[in-house]
């Protein structure tokens, strides 16, 4: 309750900056706020800050759904976002955590549930595919593969950065 | 997809792919009630959200449907109906409706209906939520995409 008591306070104090004259400046002010925070932090070199989301030990060559939330300020209240990424080694040892956000239009995908394309991840929006490496299998309405997140092992434990497009990643 | 301008205009480019509404009916009242009503139309805005969430590509959560409890049935089955034909004329190919309000389930358009239980949300610990919201929004996922595969 005093959190939505502050909440409405605070909507009502930027109503009146935002519609004033003063709104420029309170917007300019506001914008550094519209970022992502994660907890545990992990901050590389560039400063990027990277989410605890799994210990190594529990990654296989067989990919893993890894849930976590990041926290999302906007101008408004802060809130936490639920993310996941699809987890796995290749045999050669390499990381792979995948976003999985469809790149047709959004939905969730999953791993191996479409009995008739086993090994692949499917979107049951409209039956998107991708390899187990995220290329999408073309054919299917996503144009793109997966995005990757960024990560870093340490102590154990992978930290998960950005979902960046494949070739940035 | 979400009622929100950014949402809308992927909507308007997109309106092939996006075929199936869905439409929580939240019922309002004060007084007797009221704290059950309030809480169970919490779980369902949650739960409608995350499923959103998980399949935005297809479903659009459209704004509820809101009335209070206690108005003349007769007339929210027809205000309701006419809602549902228009989403259909306007190229919805399926009309889904999330609810806490068992009324619904026996009126004519029951197969549309996915009903949530009503829980007391508010003396509820905020891990327990998240599960019961998380396994809530399983179950209608599995629901929409069973008939999707129906059709
Ligand atoms: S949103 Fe995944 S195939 Fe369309």
């Amino acid at each position: 309750m005093s959190d939505n008591k502050h909440r409405v306070t605070r909507r009502q104090f930027l109503n009146y900056t935002l519609t004033g004259v003063g709104g420029f400046m309170a917007a300019g002010m506001l914008m550094p706020m519209l970022r992502f925070a994660f907890d545990p932090i992990l901050k590389d070199e560039a400063g990027t800050e990277m989410v605890a989301v799994a210990d190594v030990k529990e990654i296989t060559t067989e990919p893993k759904r890894f849930d976590f939330k990041v926290k999302v300020k906007d101008a408004w209240y802060e809130s936490e976002e639920p993310k996941s990424a699809w987890v796995y080694k290749t045999d050669k040892g390499e990381i792979i955590a995948l976003s999985p956000i469809c790149k047709h239009l959004g939905c969730t995908v999953d791993w191996n549930t479409d009995k008739e394309h086993p090994n692949q991840f499917f979107c049951p929006c409209h039956y998107g595919r991708y390899e187990k490496d995220g290329t999408n299998v073309p054919g299917t309405p996503p144009q793109a593969p997966l995005d990757r997140y960024e990560y870093k092992v340490k102590d154990g434990k992978l930290y998960l950065g950005k979902a960046k497009p494949r070739g940035e990643a | 997809m979400k009622w929100t301008g950014e949402d809308v205009a992927i909507y308007e480019r997109e309106r092939d792919y996006i075929d199936t509404a869905l439409l929580p009916l939240l019922p309002v009242a004060f007084g007797q009630g009221t704290r059950r009503l309030a809480s169970g139309g919490e779980l369902v805005q949650l739960i409608a959200a995350e499923v959103e969430r998980q399949l935005r590509g297809r479903v659009f959560l459209l704004p509820p449907f809101v009335y209070f409890a206690d108005e003349p049935r007769a007339q929210l089955v027809e205000r309701l109906s006419d809602w549902t034909s228009r989403l259909e004329r306007e190229g919805m190919r399926q009309v889904f409706y999330v609810t806490c309000d068992r009324a619904w389930q026996e009126e004519g358009e029951a197969s549309r209906v996915w009903l949530i239980p009503a829980v007391p949300l508010e003396s509820m610990e905020e891990s327990y939520k998240h599960e019961l919201v998380r396994e809530q929004a399983a179950e209608l996922l599995r629901f929409l995409v069973g008939r999707w595969a129906q059709r």
